[in-house]
């Protein structure tokens, strides 16, 4: 049994208790001064949060899974990518340098957690991977989302502080981290995130080269391969922001939300085409063989 | 026990005036000394500060001091005019006194409303009054019950957020762009009158570099010496190397008396292109404005003026003073709550010691009683011994409640006790016939002799007075 009724009911209630935290931490940036009791309601709903798409992750691999693969469907990416994406943020938080990340990064993690929802109910498919090729590919590829939404959070981030400042409202009392500090996550998850896309799209290359795949002949100029290439060169512009001056600040910021953007128009995009004539062109995250949902 | 507050604060005298009756860390001791010689059942805690110098007394409800005896003292310690010192002084009892302590531990009583140094102060004033063993039951649990709600108080309402002085308004804004100093360097531009404490606070920030330029290189001197630059720190640097310090800094400070800009947006265009589109945050608190407003809209480029420091400044004090109520609705139920377990403690100490008085009648009574009994001469006469020692007993227990009602005692002091014995001892008019204790008061003919008191036969009634009600 791949589609499990029980996998769609404890993901709807990690979705609730992430809204809850994202409430709670949106609470937290509106008062002057918030008590230290709300930031221990936020910790805890986002370590359940954590706990509950590691605990569901492993529950699917051990008794929903037909094999020993752990990744076997999309749920499953987008569970691993939730659990991930919610350690690295207690990560960072407790790092303590990028203070306030937690109050961007939650509304994506809620994100997440309901797009997985609708990948259990409504859209499910599982992967067919046949390859160390098509693994390291997918998870080059999930991996580099991941830390591309960080890159992402961290320039909303920066737009909200320096609007704080050109408004010469202090936001000091809010605890959230200086504009330089931010700069630096952006630049770090999006240098990360670029050399693992690079690698996804390497072992993409090597799929599509080394035989017929569903992309087809023309597999350069279809809709994925552009976007993702698109996608690619924008980050490459992003992680030399530092080096390239006028790259820096504000424009690295909405560099790293455009390229976010237009990951996810890319999969978006890819799967709608793909729906017209799924016989000729891969779609989803990754390149992979999809499957009808049992 | 009663509780008073006696002392002066920023509202009611000058700082001639508390600079004459602030009591320093080496004058405590002795201040101490002569206070626990003067009234030896007082507790005592001072509190001297910058604002205020307050000496909180507690002390049973017979004993010394009373308010003139520490006005007394403090006229006297200050060596000043009394009519001065006095007509400066504020003295409050119990429950204002109480609710004053609380008042001043959450910083409503400071010249900046909320500050948080106060209640550091307040308890330093505790530990110190405690560590010299003037701190009884009670003002330790005024004390610590103040510094425990002072703490409530603050996380719970935010009163003291925020920042007050506009140096610090500026450090704020600075750690808001920049993550770390020890990379960055400050330059400071004239030196007006906001310079030096202002570049003063930034150093706080322990800076790589911090220099300071004026058209007259003697008064940048001055400032960098003060400021305790030179060598790799910083120092002072010439005038005419302003734009290349305008390239070189991340923090610009402007304090000049120039009557135009000195900083145009004409000029900075180029310092901006060799900056690379480093964040550069531009601090301007001359008037008229160093640095033209076109300045602030380059990419990176945070320019706040002093109005724009001002106004956040002036936002804390509207939102602390909005606070004032919320928190002085919780100080009301703190203070109450406080009052009812001081007076709880007074009264279980009352109680404790009628227990011990009335128990040492009845010993006394039972030694004499047993030791005529023992004489052996009282054989067959065992029921008059008794009846002897019982109405001994009750005479005595009685003798100091009664004599209470002496005629010669004011008629609405009469009323009051006759009205307490009736109550504590549940009595009524149909038991008990007072001669001349009614309101009218004491009539000719008794005035010699006090009152006589005629206790009925009959038993009196144990059930409360509420109770059959």
């Amino acid at each position: 049994m791949i589609h499990d009724k029980l996998t769609t009911w404890v993901l709807i209630v990690l979705t609730v208790l992430s809204a809850a935290a994202c409430l709670v931490a949106v609470v937290r940036l509106r008062k002057k001064s918030a008590g230290r009791g709300l930031w221990c309601v936020q910790l805890s709903l986002t370590g359940l949060c954590t706990a509950g798409s590691m605990g569901l992750f492993t529950y699917r691999a051990l008794v929903v899974h037909r094999g020993w693969q752990p990744l076997e469907s999309h749920v499953d990416g987008l569970l691993l990518i939730a659990a991930l994406f919610a350690v690295m943020v207690l990560f960072l938080q407790s790092l303590g340098g990028v203070a306030g990340l937690a109050t961007f990064a939650l509304p994506v993690l809620t994100l997440i957690l309901a797009w997985a929802i609708c990948a259990s109910a409504w859209t499910f498919y599982f992967f067919e991977i046949d390859s160390v090729w098509k693994t390291v590919h997918l998870a080059a590829v999930y991996l580099g989302t991941l830390f591309f939404a960080v890159a992402a959070i961290g320039g909303g981030m920066f737009l909200y502080v320096q609007r704080g400042l050109r408004c010469k409202r202090l936001g000091g009392g809010r605890g959230l981290a200086s504009l330089e500090a931010i700069e630096r996550l952006i630049v770090w998850a999006s240098a990360s995130g670029f050399a693992l896309l690079s690698l996804g799209l390497a072992m993409g290359l090597i799929l599509v080269a080394s035989g017929p795949t569903k992309l087809g002949e023309g597999w350069w100029y279809s809709p994925k391969f552009v976007a993702a290439t698109a996608v690619w060169l924008i980050y490459g512009a992003v992680m030399n922001a530092r080096h390239a001056a006028s790259y820096r600040g504000a424009r690295a910021a909405w560099l790293s939300i455009a390229g976010l953007v237009l990951l996810l128009v890319t999969f978006g995009l890819v799967h709608a085409t793909s729906d017209a004539n799924a016989d000729t062109a891969e779609f989803g995250i990754g390149l992979t063989h999809v499957g009808a949902a049992n | 026990m009663h509780v008073m507050m006696l002392g002066i604060n920023h509202r009611t005298a000058g700082v001639e005036l508390r600079e004459r009756l602030a009591i320093s860390g080496t004058q405590l001791d002795s201040v101490v000394e002569q206070l626990r010689e003067r009234f030896p059942a007082a507790e005592v805690v001072i509190l001297s500060t910058c604002n205020r110098t307050e000496l909180y007394i507690a002390r049973p409800s017979r004993a010394a001091p009373s308010v003139d005896q520490v006005k007394a003292y403090l006229i006297e310690m200050s060596g000043l005019d009394p009519e001065v010192v006095g007509g400066a002084l504020v003295d409050l009892r119990n429950e204002q006194a109480v609710n004053h302590v609380f008042r001043v531990a959450c910083g409503l009583e400071s010249m900046v409303l909320g500050e948080p140094q106060v209640l550091g102060q307040v308890k330093r004033a505790y530990e110190a009054a405690h560590g010299r063993g003037v701190v009884g039951p009670v003002l330790h649990q005024v004390f610590q019950r103040a510094i425990r709600v002072a703490k409530r108080v603050r996380t719970q309402t935010g009163i003291a957020s925020g920042r007050v002085s506009i140096g610090s308004v500026a450090v704020d804004f600075a750690k808001q762009i920049f993550e770390r100093f020890d990379d960055k360097t400050i330059v400071g531009i004239g030196a007006g009158e906001l310079a030096k404490p202002m570049l003063g606070y930034l150093k706080r920030l322990r800076p790589a570099k911090l220099w300071v330029a004026n058209r007259s290189p003697d008064k940048a001197q001055v400032i960098a010496s003060k400021l305790g630059l030179g060598g790799e720190a910083g120092g002072a640097r010439p005038y005419e190397e302003l734009d290349e310090l305008l390239v070189e800094a991340d923090i610009v400070l402007t304090s000049t008396g120039a009557s135009q800009p000195i900083v145009t947006a004409e000029r900075f265009k180029p310092v901006w292109r060799r900056r690379r589109h480093r964040p550069l945050f531009m601090i301007d608190t001359a008037v008229p404005r160093d640095v033209e407003p076109a300045v602030g809209e380059f990419e990176n480029v945070y320019l706040y003026n002093l109005d724009d420091l001002q106004r956040v400044v002036e936002r804390t004090h509207g939102r602390r003073e909005g606070l004032v109520e919320v928190c002085e609705a919780m100080l009301t139920e703190a203070v109450s709550s406080c009052m009812s377990q001081v007076q709880n403690r007074d009264i279980g100490q009352l109680v404790s010691a009628l227990r011990k008085h009335l128990h040492d009648i009845g010993l006394a009574e039972q030694q004499r009683t047993m030791r005529k009994l023992a004489a052996g001469g009282a054989e067959g006469l065992t029921h008059e011994l008794i009846e002897e020692h019982t109405q001994r007993l009750i005479n005595k227990v009685l003798h100091l409640p009664l004599s209470q009602l002496d005629s010669r005692k004011p008629a609405s002091s009469l009323g009051f006790y006759a009205a307490a014995l009736r109550e504590l001892f549940g009595l009524d008019q149909q038991q008990t016939s007072l001669t001349q204790v009614e309101t009218d008061g004491p009539s000719a003919d008794s005035s010699s002799e006090g009152l006589r008191v005629e206790i009925n036969d009959t038993p009196p009634r144990t059930t409360p007075v509420r109770e059959r009600a």
